[in-house]
């Protein structure tokens, strides 16, 4: 059977309009054979979750420009508290490194500052997708 | 992902946590999860016959946002709607950023709407069983509406809407040249015809010629119920929604399910259908063949001892 | 590694005059302050006026951007302020709209109505100093009458403000989206435009490459861009708007990116200049050429990893941005990848300028890498790739042609691709990304300015309850002027009735608002909340 192609959503959150980041990621995953539902700017966390939810993704990408993490934690509780547990969220952006710390801490897998890869990112999200999981058990 | 419901308890799964698991089923129908055939099944015969409005057209002609407005007034009116949306997919990574959802956003927040992205490639059954499978599952929950949106480009993607009960046709404003090669072109699917940013010069000239085209269909067609008609709207402000709508809507009470022409139609979707599960069972029963069984008989077929439609009796004959 | 300029020209080892055949100086250069203005606009150059040294302020309260407003005056910048807006304000909704409280001030100056601009001016003059706003093109309108409503109410003369607080509505596709549509940018826009210009108030208009480049584009494509966007903007003005072009011709104010290769950076504004000058004369038939040029240097260069680093690169850039004559410089600054700008940063930035100014000479002489080989050839280069890609954009009918077929869109988002893909290729160094890279736990850990949420929310609260202290009766009334004149056609110009209502303190959310809904769409952008007025 051929393999299972990995659906990630990747996003933005509150009014952060910064489209460059998030259009890149999306290709560069795009060209690995993934795929990328691309929400784009102005996304409320309730939309990122009823979109996850709905589009039934493996993973799902914020892309922060000096944005607001409040709304990120706001992602990570209401995608939770609909009973998604198996869903990861990651984010990439200039995110400072105490916010990183404590961005893990309140549920985000990982964080992917400026200059990480196109290499790591998908290898990543290859490792930790949630399909990726399943054939694994 | 979960495990698949049991068919036993499919219903009750779709009417408690219905979007969950209705988006969950069709993950399992992109990904031909075993074990599904039976669950389709269940909900097949359980389906409510709900309206199915396929909407196509060329890349750029702003059905995305068309389809936007169109939630915004189905929504308006208290109605409740899904839609799938297919995508194309990268020919070469087989990739796919599927971006058609960033027009639909100012609905992702609305319990009556569900949108559901879909690649046009690496379906593992083919798009149409996928298309065909998903809509199973969409027709089995309560939407006054169900959205199919394809890009009118490879036959792939126009065959789809073959699984609509009515097919709204989006054209932007057209040149003379334009006008030329469409008339040999796709146009004859459309139940509707949308000339969408009419703000635009030819769109006027577009219009006309679509009637034109139409009043030629009917001389050829007389017995027709159905006249299509052309509309003109501006995705971006909204401007001639209403008017689509009320067409649809129209479409629908003029083609009831028990008139021959809708008749005809549903009849001509099974069979179509059918065709899409038997091409995937079939693909299915050569793929998993037994790789150097298939090998050895092609290595007979190339000495001439053999031949294709003998190693097609075979597969045919094989257990499954 | 590749010794190629950012638009893909292999960089030879040495220059000579077989490198620059035919070089003219009287038809290439000229003197500085003659055409093609090559070497600038003024023959003294900085020696008859210092180039303008400006940070941006905008963060938390209107007042604690006051406060920082005054600490730059201290610091010694005098010569203009600049404020960017939050994304709320920028966002055209209010800060008590569901979206808006948990971002107002956070990332900028929460500007959605006068009461805010009164608190940022709060004792500093409005003139004797430049003013810039920034933010984004949808409420542009409204910043500009902030302008003209405070001068008012404290009796200046307005012909005695400059500045600028238009922005045009192109940079919506460079990855600073605002949410209203095109058409309506463009529409407030050349209305906002055509009133500083008939009113004779100095108030430049930002159509600018900045975003572009910062978003990915190339040098070459930064500058063919903005010829494309100066052509079409000065063009309705002239055709739509019956504007006189020689007046026209004071609007445009280009806020360029300068990035760290210093040689091919000075050769792109000299390009600039020399392109803008010849196309003004074939196109506008004119001499009246003086662009006014910012430069900001680069934040896409400032690192994530080693900031200290980015101080090296700032003064590399400043210097690029002195050589090649700039009007006014801001500087991203060293935690630019980090935050928004701490006190230490910000001071950091200002001190690179004045070393440049006092300490390096750089600004004792105007031009002064004319004549160099190289720097003349990469003027030329620079300049040839750019008409092509700018013939291209008029060939498909102009700027906003070329944006409604998707072209600039896919140039930007391909290039941004093949940017990120060369780094990661380490096909372009970056020292401490893919070069030379050391452990993040060695790393100096840099002050990082906080921004809190909680600011946000007692920023919505205070505008809700203030909005029911308004004079209500007349609100209302300029409310509903404002609809009927945005019912009318695009070239009714809705200023006068915009400045009336801010000045009534009508917010943002509802001028913008109010002139969605006469055109046919939602009144929040967001289609939350609906609008508060009964019209007619």
């Amino acid at each position: 059977m051929s393999e299972q192609k990995i659906k990630v959503i990747i996003t933005m959150v509150g009014l952060d309009g910064h489209t460059t980041g998030a259009e890149v990621i999306s290709r560069v995953l795009r060209d690995a054979g993934m795929e990328v539902v691309y929400l784009g700017v102005n996304q409320t966390p309730g939309m990122i979750v009823n979109a996850a939810i709905q589009e039934d993704v493996d993973i799902i990408g914020i892309s922060a420009h000096a944005s607001n993490y409040s709304l990120i934690e706001d992602v990570i509780s209401l995608l939770r508290g609909s009973g998604v547990h198996d869903v990861p969220i990651v984010v990439g952006g200039n995110v400072p490194r105490h916010t990183i710390t404590d961005l893990k801490a309140k549920g985000i897998a990982e964080v992917f500052a400026p200059g990480a890869t196109g290499d790591e990112i998908i290898n990543y999200i290859r490792a930790n997708a949630r399909a990726q999981n399943e054939r694994a058990a | 992902m979960n495990a698949l419901p049991d068919p036993g308890e499919i219903t009750n799964a779709l009417s408690s946590d219905s979007f969950r698991a209705c988006a969950q089923l069709i993950t399992a129908i992109e990904r031909a999860t075993p074990g599904l055939t039976p669950v389709l099944q269940v909900l097949y015969r359980g389906g409510r016959g709900n309206r199915i409005i396929g909407i196509t057209g060329p890349p750029g002609a702003g059905k995305s946002s068309l389809v936007n407005q169109l939630i915004t007034h189905i929504r308006r009116l208290g109605k409740t709607v899904a839609i799938l949306a297919i995508d194309p997919s990268s020919p070469f990574s087989g990739g796919a950023v599927l971006g058609d959802r960033l027009r639909m956003m100012q609905h992702s927040a609305d319990t009556g709407v569900f949108i559901r992205s879909m690649a046009s490639r690496g379906q593992l059954g083919g798009l149409t069983k996928a298309v065909g499978d998903a809509l199973i599952v969409l027709d089995a929950m309560p939407w006054d509406y169900i959205i199919v949106e394809t890009v009118g480009v490879g036959q792939n993607e126009l065959d789809i809407m073959q699984l609509a009960d009515t097919v709204v046709l989006v054209q932007t404003p057209m040149s003379g040249d334009d006008v030329q090669a469409a008339k040999a072109g796709i146009n004859e699917i459309g139940d509707i015809y949308v000339v969408n940013k009419c703000d635009h010069n030819e769109a006027d000239r577009t219009v006309r010629f679509l009637q034109s085209m139409i009043t030629l269909g009917l001389h050829l067609q007389p017995e027709k119920i159905w006249t299509q008609p052309v509309v003109k709207t501006q995705s971006v402000s909204g401007l001639g929604i209403e008017d689509l709508a009320n067409h649809i809507d129209h479409f629908f009470s003029v083609m009831k399910p028990d008139t021959p022409d809708m008749r005809l139609r549903r009849r001509h979707r099974i069979a179509y259908q059918t065709k899409g599960i038997l091409r995937d069972i079939l693909e299915r029963r050569f793929h998993d063949s037994n790789d150097q069984q298939i090998e050895n008989s092609i290595d007979a077929i190339l000495t001439r001892q053999s031949d294709p439609y003998a190693l097609v009796s075979e597969l045919l004959a094989a257990q499954g | 590694m590749k010794r190629q300029t950012d638009y893909g020209y292999e960089i030879k080892n040495v220059y000579t005059p077989a490198d620059i055949p035919n070089f003219s100086y009287e038809q290439d250069l000229g003197d500085p302050g003659v055409f093609p203005y090559t070497r600038g606009y003024y023959p003294q150059g900085y020696r008859s006026r210092m180039w303008t040294q400006r940070m941006t302020a905008g963060l938390g309260t209107s007042h604690e951007a006051n406060q920082v407003l005054k600490k730059y005056r201290d610091m010694g910048q005098t010569g203009g302020m600049c404020v960017i807006s939050d994304r709320v304000f920028s966002s055209c909704i209010d800060p008590d709209h569901p979206l808006g409280e948990k971002e107002a001030g956070i990332l900028g100056w929460p500007g959605s109505s006068l009461l805010e601009f009164e608190e940022l001016m709060e004792d500093i003059p409005l003139t004797g100093q430049s003013i810039t706003l920034l933010g984004s093109c949808a409420p542009s309108p409204l910043r500009l009458a902030y302008v003209v409503a405070l001068a008012g109410k404290r009796g200046i003369d307005i012909s005695q403000v400059h500045g600028s607080v238009m922005e045009s509505p192109f940079e919506n596709y460079f990855g600073q989206t605002d949410v209203s549509p095109f058409d309506q940018n463009l529409k407030l826009f050349l209305d906002a435009c055509e009133y500083v210009l008939r009113n004779k108030i100095r108030m430049r208009a930002c159509i600018i490459s900045q975003h572009f480049q910062e978003s990915g584009g190339n040098n070459a494509q930064a500058i063919a861009i903005e010829m494309s966007m100066l052509k079409e903007i000065c063009g309705r003005l002239v055709n739509e708007r019956g504007l006189d072009f020689d007046d026209v011709s004071n609007l445009p104010y280009e806020l360029v990116s300068v990035g760290t290769r210093f040689f091919e950076e000075v050769a792109k504004i000299r390009a600039l200049r020399r392109m803008w000058a010849r196309l003004v004369r074939e196109e506008f038939k004119s001499d009246k050429c003086h662009l006014l040029i910012t430069v900001h240097t680069s934040g896409r260069t400032m690192t994530y990893q080693q900031p200290l680093n980015n101080i090296a690169r700032c003064a590399i850039q400043t210097l690029a941005g002195v050589v090649s004559g700039c009007s006014a410089l801001d500087n991203a600054t060293f935690d630019n990848a980090h935050s928004e700008p701490s006190n230490l940063a910000a001071r950091m930035s200002l001190n690179t300028q004045h070393i440049v100014a006092y300490e390096s000479g750089a600004a004792d002489v105007v031009d002064p890498l004319a004549g160099s080989y190289f720097v003349e050839s990469l003027t030329n280069k620079i300049e040839e790739e750019a008409y092509k890609i700018y013939n291209e954009i008029q060939s498909q009918g102009g700027m906003i042609a070329a944006l409604k077929k998707g072209y600039i869109q896919e140039m930007l988002s391909n290039e941004a691709s093949k940017r990120f893909r060369e780094i990661d290729a380490k096909e372009r160094l970056v020292v401490g990304v893919n070069h030379l890279i050391i452990p993040p736990e060695e790393d100096f850990q840099i002050p990082i300015k906080e921004v809190h949420a909680n600011d946000s929310r007692a920023i919505a609260e205070r505008m809700a309850a203030w909005k029911q202290t308004r004079d209500q009766g007349a609100l209302t009334a300029a409310i509903r002027t404002l609809y009927g004149g945005a019912k009318k056609d695009d070239r009714f110009n809705l200023m006068p009735s915009i400045i009336d209502a801010v000045s009534v303190y009508a917010t943002v959310g509802e001028v913008i608002g109010v002139i969605r809904k006469a055109r046919g769409i939602s009144y929040d952008p967001f289609n939350i909340i609906e609008c508060p007025f009964e019209l007619v």
